[in-house]
């Protein structure tokens, strides 16, 4: 337990430290990063399956579903007891891949499902070949979506990189690990903001990119007269 | 149609129609049958669309005139029969260059909500790969033909009225100024006031571009508006007769389709007719120096109570009635009413009725450009042209 008279945050500590809090810091976005990166790359394409051949999204919703599903600390224990995982940046980084994948899967494909059908017809009438289509004017349009899903996927990560401190994956975990362990609430309290303050961050980020990939969601000027 | 009579199966699997003749697109025996669906929805459709000439494609629904419509562009695959499109299978192209090579307009237009206008408009050139001047000299030139504000180009489509969209539709599918236009209810999403305006603008643009254009349509008015030729079919994509607009009105070859064209057809017909078709009689005519009494003896003449006025240049001044004349020397010397009722040879028969039937005269008062009296139409005049 942590001494009552102690202070909740020694600055002395903080200022000695700066270093290591800056390498955790890092190292949680990193994770975060890489694991949302990955998961995007894996969502996006089971999602263009999913979309060609509509019978294979049920199954592959059910599995995202099913790792979304295993508790976080779980995942990290059941990964860390395979000698090819053990402790480290490996067996974090599948397990927050796999956490990613429900979300990212699922916005995708409705983002991708609520392109308007006359739109895509007039696509096809045009003569855009199928991947042309997908690329330039499907996704472009479903980006509102995704983009939501990213953001969503990207707060969640950075939460679960903070459990992943328990497999010594690095990240602010560590931290809050370490604070624990010594029964000293600086480290905790500093791990606790600083991951707060980094998802807060990354999501003002995606809704930035947001903004900057679709000027033509924001466009609400009155419509012209019939001329 | 005059078609060879037992084709070889060899034959009619060669790529290229032995007999092209006028016709840009022709549908042979084209049939598509849905999968699980009891009936075709196209059954052995034979029509041809010949150049130049817009071709509405009309019926009820579940006529298949979209399907129709759709196995032109292979947006919907034919299950049997042949698109021949300027004596080529169209099954021997690539799709997308097909495609590319036929102007397509949709319902609500289709814009990509994503592209500004400009950009929707150049979608067929930039994915032919033109370099980007020409593309753009080319967006510069279709909003100046489709009659669209440049200012709106810079714009994305959600900014736009549905007209203007409409317009944007048209242009894009003329970008690449392709032979053949497929147009698919392109008006049944705006108001009828604007509707109307977008159809004389379609009729003075194919005036400019002379498109080989099949549009479908559920309305039948738009039809016999637009159409040079009509197409009329019956649910499961049953050919029931294809005419002219005057043909189909004076001749339908059923019930179904005098059912289907309505129970005006004499009217409809009036609206396809112009002033200059019709018989105009003289009418009772005076000079303004003529005297009270010769204006008298003209209305004898032609039993009416009033008579034109027009002067010596030939251009009409109004009428003066029977009781106005009391105590006037010459017709001059009255102040002439004006006709409520005056057309052009330009005008429509249609237009000349609604002015017959509600002016005091009775009688529509023909003039020329220069308001040079032609004469005067009667209800009876129009009557002789619709059924002669």
């Amino acid at each position: 337990m942590i001494g009552a008279n102690e202070p909740l945050i020694e600055w002395d500590w903080v200022s000695r430290h700066t270093d290591e809090i800056q390498d955790r810091l890092w190292q949680h976005l990193s994770l975060t990063v890489v694991a949302v990166g990955i998961g995007f790359a894996l969502a996006l394409g089971l999602a263009l399956i999913a979309v060609r051949w509509r019978w294979t999204y049920g199954p592959l919703a059910g599995v995202a579903g099913v790792l979304y599903a295993i508790p976080a600390l779980a995942l990290f224990g059941f990964l860390v007891s395979f000698p090819q995982f053990g402790l480290g940046f490996r067996t974090a980084e599948v397990a927050l891949v796999s956490y990613t994948l429900l979300i990212l899967l699922r916005n995708i494909v409705t983002g991708l499902d609520s392109v308007p059908a006359a739109t895509r017809e007039a696509a096809d009438g045009m003569g855009f070949e199928g991947w042309r289509r997908m690329l330039r004017v499907d996704i472009p349009l479903a980006a509102p979506v995704i983009i939501a899903g990213l953001r969503i996927a990207t707060v969640t990560t950075v939460g679960l990189v903070t459990v992943a401190g328990l497999v010594a994956a690095g990240g602010l975990g560590e931290l809050i690990t370490e604070g624990l362990g010594r029964s000293f609430s600086t480290p905790i309290v500093v791990g606790a903001v600083l991951s707060i303050a980094l998802a807060v961050v990354l999501d003002l980020a995606f809704l930035a990119l947001e903004w900057v990939l679709t000027p033509w969601a924001r466009v609400r000027e009155p419509r012209g007269g019939e001329t | 149609m005059t078609d060879a009579p037992a084709v070889a199966p060899e034959a009619a699997a060669s790529p290229t129609e032995p007999d092209a003749g006028a016709a840009a697109i022709r549908l042979e025996r084209l049939t598509k049958r849905y999968p699980g669906a009891a009936a075709p929805a196209v059954n052995e459709l034979d029509l041809a669309i010949p150049r130049g000439e817009l071709v509405a494609l009309v019926g009820p629904s579940g006529c298949g005139k979209t399907t129709t419509l759709k196995m032109i562009n292979r947006l919907v695959e034919p299950t049997g029969g042949t698109v021949w499109l300027e004596g080529t299978d169209i099954r021997t192209l690539p799709v997308h260059e097909l495609r590319r090579g036929i102007g397509y307009v949709i319902q609500q237009a289709g814009l990509f909500p994503h592209r500004k206008v400009a950009d929707n408009i150049a979608t067929v050139p930039q994915l032919a790969g033109w370099p980007r001047d020409r593309v753009r000299a080319r967006v510069t030139e279709l909003a100046d033909l489709v009659e669209l504000d440049p200012d709106l180009l810079d714009r994305y489509p959600s900014a736009l009225s549905g007209g203007q969209q409409q317009r944007v539709g048209v242009a894009r599918a003329l970008a690449a100024d392709p032979p053949v236009l497929l147009m698919d209810e392109p008006y049944s999403a705006v108001d009828p006031i604007v509707r109307a305006r977008l159809q004389d603008e379609l009729l003075a643009l194919q005036q400019r571009v002379q498109k080989t254009i099949v549009l479908v349509t559920h309305d039948i008015d738009e039809a016999i508006k637009l159409a040079d030729r009509i197409a009329i079919l019956k649910v499961g994509g049953i050919l029931a007769q294809v005419d002219t607009p005057e043909d189909l009105l004076r001749d339908p070859v059923d019930e179904f389709v005098a059912d289907f064209l309505g129970d005006d057809r004499g009217i409809k017909r009036l609206s396809l007719m112009r002033v200059r078709q019709a018989r105009v009689s003289p009418g009772p005519v005076v000079a303004p120096a003529a005297s009270a009494a010769e204006a008298r003896a003209v209305m004898t003449t032609h039993a009416t109570d009033w008579v034109a006025v027009v002067d010596g240049d030939g251009c009409l001044a109004g009428w003066v009635g029977a009781a106005a004349l009391d105590g006037a020397a010459r017709v001059g010397d009255l102040a002439p009413e004006s006709f409520a009722a005056v057309v052009h040879p330009d005008t429509t028969l249609k237009a000349a009725l609604d002015g017959i039937v509600t002016s005091r005269t009775r009688v529509a008062v023909v003039v020329d450009a220069e308001r040079r009296y032609q004469g005067v139409l009667t209800v009876d005049d129009l009557a002789e042209g619709v059924t002669r």
